[in-house]
């Protein structure tokens, strides 16, 4: 590697040192950009037609362009406006008046290592720009495409904060993300694991903490993500879950401008399960008896031999009657502050431009003892060091810091023991300590939820920087040679404390975590890229390139227990033993050859071909290296003769895509069997970890794509449909093992998954006159995973290594489909509940159609936005349902007196439709303290979670001054997010999925995950 | 166009130096199979790492003793109200219940360690033969042990006319290809020979925490119980009994040791823990003095509650706890076999010498003079002798057997099975209930045939 440094680096100084060419004729056109009122248009691109000469307009709208040649011609354009072409005589300076449009088909539009207007785009690419987000304030990137870009569906799956969110590219999870070029690493790296089992066994990962959210929201100035496999086939490998491209922001030439951005505001849990108050819990339990009584009378034989029934009649313990009612939500749920601040310059000149920014953002958690914390800075910076050399860097640093919630997403958390704690039982006893858990009613609980979120300290300190260097060469006329360097090098450290007073550590006196988390890659990426036009219609565009990177990760924990009681230490020092130790270290290498070709005929007819070779560490020599080709052609059947004077449709295209990209997301070294370090008897020793599979190699993602985009009355109204058919061959799975094998799971190449499915968008502008200005968006998608085939049929899974199994993968059936009994409803004569005798599928959680509708509204100098987001056909496993409609049931659980001690939990009010007498009709069955009259394995906690969600109303007024000098604009805004969402859901939202969203398998399972906030802000963007 | 050319020639000169290093790339923290059994070393790794196997938390770790109890009569389930625990209890598993896989995969993966080192022991050059034989037999004593515990778990390993067998391993090539079962008559032969491969090749005694000829001669002695050949039953136990020096009865006063110390004279092979190699046992048998029901996962039954009762003597009584604990476990309990909860390093009981006499007097019978071993461990347990007088025929006899391992071995891996292989599944656990498990289910599904379920599931 450090040999390839120096030949990279030795190439770029011979480019560097080249004699600049010169031109005679070179003379210096000033001008001035503005628009339709006057208003001065910065950052507008001015370009000599026909030559690779070009400049932009600054803040004060203001150009100077060399000119060469005779007669020469300028292109200006600008995001928002139509473009113009201008003939330049002899003058030496020139005003120019821009017309706004509505029409996107002259935004640039960022592609794989380049970038391409979009009417000439053949594959499937949607781009989502700053100036439609910008306004609306998100704590995470994925918050900003949220239901506005067809295709794609980013759920929240949980509401901690810092927490991802799960993006899925057409029905494929986790897409590889791009920040300016470089490949990010973004899965949550936290050693954390904050689900344990009762007996402190990791039982699954729990919340993670996004690596994503390392990246500022306010520092990005577009996001496109690549949908079809010959967008994504430049990234050849890793592509196979499309790419989202992620630009930050550019200097630009002009004043200095300053922007603060900021905003404030309050955060609450947006929907709160109703639960029984003493009351109704006393009632429940006293009406369980009662229909036990009822039954027992009838034939007290179904209680079986030697049953007591003095217990269904004995007059409940004191405990009961203490008169306590405590709110377990109130208690652990709060209003938590929110708060955001963000100061960036951007500026330059013709040389020298750039863009800084810091930016801390503050969110304290709705549950309690819960925070996140994030600050960040970046540099971009470019420069122009002569006429064909421009160097620059884009970099940023994050600083992130949370204190964790304790085992959100499992059945010993503070959400969770909060779910299923008895009213009955108070805080604090009256002493001020905490309150015995297990003294009270309801054995759900593992420990006292508020003693668990404030004597567990779980704190996630995250560093990470991002950073690559570029130097950019016009080699000859046309040619470009662009060279870089990135690393992204990512800190993780994790410090978990148990106070000896918590249930988890009272027998090992306490217990400590450390985890320690380190990554470093590097990527040199050199590209030649030769554009030219011939004879004015024939326009070629050629990339070849050549990319390698290398990364190191580094990851180790200590695990202590025993620290001296009262002493309040916490360091490992302290700690009796060290019960643990575990480190690993994996290297891994990825180096790749990229090519590809555009070329237009009269920007009618285009033709795109690419390929991509890539070469994997992670499989064996003869299996490593993978060519991912892909193709595209465009018919821009508006620019044909026939419709080319049309007035009423100004753009019509259709286009075709067929490509081929891979997924190689196995974690490294699966290919070769390996011994992993092992014990006895205090003697190191060595054990085998997997069995191998030398024939592993990519996963194969082959996509069909049929689009056409449309755009009436120069883009008053616009959309574009398209249809594909995607098949994820040699699917990179962990296939069950027989058993005999010693291993659970084999990594194989085996099955095949079709994902189909028809995206429909359409924005509008039906209303635009000087003072108000109606935009509207609309998107709809529809997307179908079907298994073709698999290793093995009829796979069963469970989200938590030891519940029950509660998924199947199934060939015929979508992936994430849920299996168990099917729940008939409720016996109207007996009010028991009736199932079904065989097991089957029981619906999935994806969502059959779902899509967002966005509204714009301008008046004046106010601006009002609406969005929304819509899912139909989703389903949700409400597995923690199965702790609050549990109907009286108590575990065992009455003493040698024959005394009731405990139930299991608390319930929600939906228990008050329960059955109570024969004739009843209601799907809630009877209460019983001795039957469990529900059935976790069954549908009667599968429910229908689809929903339309007011994710953003945002209210604003801007301010802007005459004259400049004071300030440029100042706009005042009142945001509500989450506002309102219509669901028939019951648990705490219906976008849940307690398994982080990660793994498609085993999605849509609800176990009391980190509920969503309502948040309403207060906000200011002062421009000066 | 000069420079043209030489920025290719450097790209191509840049690939091809840096493509093999970048991809080349090597694990560290852990070692290639292939490199594990190239020296002495690596081979004692290996046998270390075998131990390792054992102590998996679906094998000797806690779960694969403690499910067979709590399927039996001496246990029941607790935590928070799991599906599949509950069903465990219930003593209805169904063939996808996780427990049961889990146990199935991490029995297998102790083989295909054993296996590893007995295809690879002899390549090894430079290793003193002594060692070496007695690595094999190590190798050879666990895959042994393995296969003989799948068949008492998935097998009808009271009934050697019957086929269902297990799949037996004794190679590590193509691990993923699905192996029919063999009949139970052959899993019994590949377990013997096994042993006595074992018992060839072992001469030293390093503490009752490893592989031991004694160990051999111990498993050899409970196999052939299992099979009704009670004279080699006999021999093998006679053979560990007969080692005094090695191995002696703890007292009523002092045999609580077994559970409080490490490695005491009773135990013939106990698999030991450290408190930087902790084991599950408490944590799914105690957790905390005021454990809820939710808390614990395996519990002690009512059922062992009202046996010891009615042994008023024994002082194996205190190692329950049916009292002292919150209501909500009631009227269930806990063991007290696996306290500790600071230190979690409580051991795999996997061969104790009380079995050895209690599989004597087993064989001995009421006529061969088995009674005086079954009073030795009862007096040795603070109780009374049986008088003959008070055995009327070898039915009495029998159950005594059966009492006195329930009282001995309860909450260490024997109880379901004595029940099945003495046929009294039916009586005890009650009708319709099956003496083993389910083949996992994915077993039957990746099988495609090739593997039968077990009848009843």
């Amino acid at each position: 590697m450090n040999k390839a440094l120096q030949f990279i680096i030795y190439t770029c100084c011979i480019l560097l040192s080249l004699p600049q060419l010169a031109n005679a004729q070179d003379r210096i056109l000033k001008g001035t950009v503005k628009d339709a009122k006057g208003e001065t248009i910065a950052g507008a691109s001015v370009i000599q037609k026909g030559t690779n000469k070009g400049s932009s307009t600054n803040i004060d709208g203001n150009f100077s362009i060399t000119l060469s040649g005779q007669n020469p011609e300028l292109v200006i354009s600008s995001i928002g406006y139509a473009t113009k072409t201008v003939k330049i005589g002899s003058v030496t300076s020139i005003n120019i008046v821009l017309q706004e449009s509505s029409s996107m088909l002259n935004d640039v539009v960022v592609v794989g290592y380049g970038t391409q207007k979009k009417s000439s785009i053949t594959g499937a690419i949607s781009s989502i720009n700053n100036k439609d987000f910008k306004d609306q304030p998100v704590s995470n990137l994925a918050q900003s495409i949220q239901g506005k870009v067809a295709g794609i569906l980013v759920s929240t799956p949980s509401g901690t904060p810092g927490a991802g969110l799960s993006v899925s590219v057409r029905g494929a999870s986790n897409p590889l993300y791009v920040v300016d070029g470089i490949p990010m690493i973004s899965e949550s790296n936290s050693s954390l694991a904050t689900s344990y089992t009762v007996d402190g066994t990791v039982n699954g990962k729990g919340q993670n903490i996004s690596s994503i959210a390392d990246i500022n929201p306010d520092d990005i100035e577009s996001m496109e993500i690549l949908k079809d496999a010959s967008a994504a086939a430049i990234y050849g490998a890793r592509a196979a879950n499309g790419v989202v491209l992620i630009t930050t922001k550019r200097g630009l030439n002009g004043k200095t401008e300053f922007s603060f951005d900021s905003y404030t505001g309050i955060q609450n849990v947006s929907r709160k399960i109703p639960f029984l108050d003493s009351k109704g819990f006393i009632e429940l339990q006293e009406d369980a008896r009662a229909q036990d009584l009822r039954r027992y009378n009838q034939d007290p034989l179904v209680f079986g031999e030697g049953f007591d029934p003095t217990i269904l009649t004995n007059p409940l313990p004191a405990s009961w009657r203490t008169g306590v009612n405590t709110n377990w939500l109130n208690e652990i749920f709060r209003s938590a502050p929110i708060s955001n601040f963000q100061i960036s310059a951007r500026g330059g000149n013709e040389k020298t431009k750039f863009f800084i920014s810091a930016n801390h953002f503050d969110q304290q958690g709705i549950v309690i003892e819960n925070d996140f914390k994030r600050s960040s800075f970046r540099f971009n910076l470019e420069n122009k060091v002569s006429d064909r050399v421009t160097i620059g860097t884009n970099s940023s640093f994050t600083y992130g810091r949370s204190r964790r919630s304790f085992n959100d997403n499992t059945y010993t958390g503070v959400v969770t023991n909060a779910i299923g704690a008895s009213p009955l039982m108070p805080v604090y006893n009256p002493d001020g300590s905490y309150s015995e858990y297990g003294d009270f009613q309801a054995s759900w609980l593992s420990d006292n939820p508020v003693k668990s979120a404030k004597e567990i300290k779980a704190f996630t300190n995250n560093y990470r920087f991002l950073g690559s260097v570029f130097a950019e060469v016009a080699v000859v006329k046309d040619l470009k040679f662009r060279s870089s360097f990135s690393t992204d090098y990512s800190s993780v450290l994790d410090d978990q404390f148990f106070s000896p007073i918590t249930s988890d550590a009272v027998a090992v006196s306490g217990k400590a975590l450390k985890g320690n988390y380190n990554s470093l890659t590097w990527l040199n990426e050199n590209i030649l890229t030769f554009q030219k036009t011939f004879n004015e219609v024939h326009s070629l565009n050629l990339l070849g390139g050549f990319t390698a990177q290398a990364s190191k990760t580094e990851r180790s924990s200590v695990l202590a227990q025993g620290f001296p009681i009262g002493s309040g230490l916490t360091n490992l020092s302290s700690a009796s033993t060290i019960v643990n130790a575990p480190s690993i270290s994996i290297p891994y290498g990825l180096v790749s050859f990229l090519g590809r070709a555009n070329y237009a005929y009269a920007d009618k007819y285009l033709l795109s071909v690419s390929a991509r070779y890539d070469g994997s560490s992670r499989f064996a020599v003869d299996k490593r290296w993978g060519l991912f080709p892909a193709m595209s052609a465009g018919w821009v059947i508006s620019k044909e003769n026939f419709l080319k004077d049309s007035e009423t449709l100004t753009q019509l295209k259709l286009r075709f895509s067929y490509g081929l990209s891979g997924d190689q997301e196995i974690g490294d070294f699966q290919y070769l069997p390996y011994y992993i370090p092992s014990r006895y008897d205090g003697i190191p020793g060595l054990q085998p970890r997997n069995i191998g599979n030398r024939n592993l190699t990519w996963q194969r993602n082959k996509m069909l794509n049929a689009g056409l985009d449309f755009e009436l009355y120069n883009g008053k109204l616009s959309g574009s449909i398209e249809a594909f058919k995607g098949n994820r061959t040699r699917l990179l799975n962990e296939a069950p093992a027989v058993t005999s094998s010693g291993v659970y799971t084999q990594t194989t190449n085996s099955g095949n998954i079709e994902n189909s499915g028809i995206e429909f968008s359409l924005g509008a502008t039906p209303v635009k006159t000087n003072n108000f200005t109606w935009g509207s968006n609309f998107n709809i998608s529809y997307i179908r995973s079907k298994i073709i085939s698999l290793d093995s049929d009829n796979q069963l899974l469970s989200p938590y290594s030891d519940l029950f199994n509660t998924h199947i993968l199934k060939v015929g059936e979508q992936v994430g489909s849920f299996y168990g009994y099917k729940y008939l409803g409720v016996d109207t004569q007996t009010g028991d509940p009736l199932y079904s005798t065989e097991k089957q599928v029981l619906g999935k959680a994806a969502p059959d159609y779902f899509g967002g509708w966005t509204n714009n509204f301008k008046y004046k100098a106010w601006d009002l936005a609406v969005s929304t987001q819509f899912s139909i056909g989703n389903k949700v496993y409400n597995l923690i349902r199965a702790t609050y409609q549990t109907l009286g049931w108590s575990d065992g659980g009455w003493d040698e007196n024959n005394e009731l001690q405990q139930v299991y939990a608390n319930n929600a009010t939906i228990v008050n439709k329960r059955w109570r007498n024969p004739g009843d009709v209601t799907d809630i069955p009877r209460a019983s303290m001795i039957n469990a009259n529900y059935s976790q394995e069954s549908s009667q906690f599968i429910e229908d979670a689809s929903f339309l969600r007011i994710r953003t109303v945002n209210f604003g007024y801007t301010i802007r001054p005459q004259s400049k000098k004071s300030f440029s604009s100042l706009r005042l805004y009142v945001e509500a997010q989450n506002l309102y969402t219509f669901t028939k859901y019951y648990g705490f939202d219906p976008e849940v999925s307690s398994t982080g969203g990660g793994s498609p398998n085993t999605a849509g399972i609800d176990y009391a995950a980190y509920p969503q906030a309502r948040t309403f802000l207060f906000g200011v963007n002062f421009k000066f | 166009m000069k420079i043209y050319k030489i920025t290719l020639l450097f790209l191509v000169l840049i690939s091809a130096l840096s493509c093999k290093k970048i991809l080349d790339v090597k694990s560290q923290g852990e070692v290639e199979d292939d490199l594990v059994f190239t020296s002495v070393d690596g081979l004692r790794n290996a046998r270390i790492g075998m131990y390792g196997s054992l102590q998996n938390r679906f094998y000797y770790g806690g779960v694969y003793p403690l499910l067979a109890e709590s399927y039996s009569d001496n246990g029941s389930t607790g935590g928070y109200d799991v599906v599949d625990l509950n069903s465990i209890k219930e003593r209805n598993v169904a063939a996808n219940n996780l427990y049961v896989r889990g146990v199935s995969v991490a029995i297998y993966q102790s083989i295909y360690t054993a296996n590893k080192i007995l295809e690879n022991a002899d390549k090894i050059a430079g290793v003193e033969s002594i060692e070496l034989k007695n690595i094999k037999g190590e190798a050879y004593f666990v895959r042994a042990l393995a296969h003989f515990d799948l068949l008492r778990m998935f097998g009808q390993h009271w009934d050697l006319s019957s086929p269902y067998g297990i799949s037996l391993k004794t190679k590590t090539a193509n691990p993923t290809q699905s192996v029919a079962r063999s009949t139970v008559q052959a899993s019994y032969n590949q377990i013997i020979n096994d042993l006595k491969q074992a018992a060839q090749l072992i001469t030293t005694y390093s503490g009752s925490q490893y592989v031991s000829i004694f160990a051999t001669k111990a498993l050899l002695a409970r196999v052939y119980l299992y099979t009704k050949n009670y004279p080699e039953a006999i021999t093998n136990a006679n053979d560990v009994i007969s080692e005094s020096g090695m191995f002696s009865l703890l007292g009523s006063s002092n045999f609580n040791k077994i559970y409080t110390q490490k490695n005491t004279s009773e135990s013939v092979f106990e698999l030991k823990f450290t408190p930087q190699n902790q084991s599950f046992y408490n944590g799914f048998t105690y957790s905390r003095s005021d454990a809820l029901r939710s808390d614990v996962q395996f519990l002690a039954s009512e059922s062992l509650k009202t046996f010891f009762e009615s042994r008023t003597d024994d002082a194996r009584a205190n190692l329950t706890d049916f009292t002292n604990v919150d209501v909500s476990i009631e009227p269930d309990g806990r063991t007290e076999k696996y306290r500790g909860e600071t230190t979690l390093d409580n051991a795999g009981y996997i061969l104790r010498l009380a079995e050895m006499y209690l599989i004597r007097a087993e064989a001995l019978g009421l006529a061969g003079g088995g009674l005086a071993d079954l009073n030795l461990i009862r007096e040795n347990r603070g109780m009374s002798p049986i008088l003959m007088s008070d055995v009327a025929d070898n039915n009495a006899f029998a159950q005594a057997i059966a009492d006195e391992r329930r009282a001995e071995l309860n909450f260490e891996s024997s109880r379901l099975f004595d029940l099945a292989r003495t046929q009294t599944v039916e009586s005890v656990l009650g009708t319709g209930v099956n003496p083993i498990m389910p083949i996992p289910q994915n077993d039957i599904q990746i099988g495609k045939g090739i593997i039968k379920q077990n009848p009843g599931y």
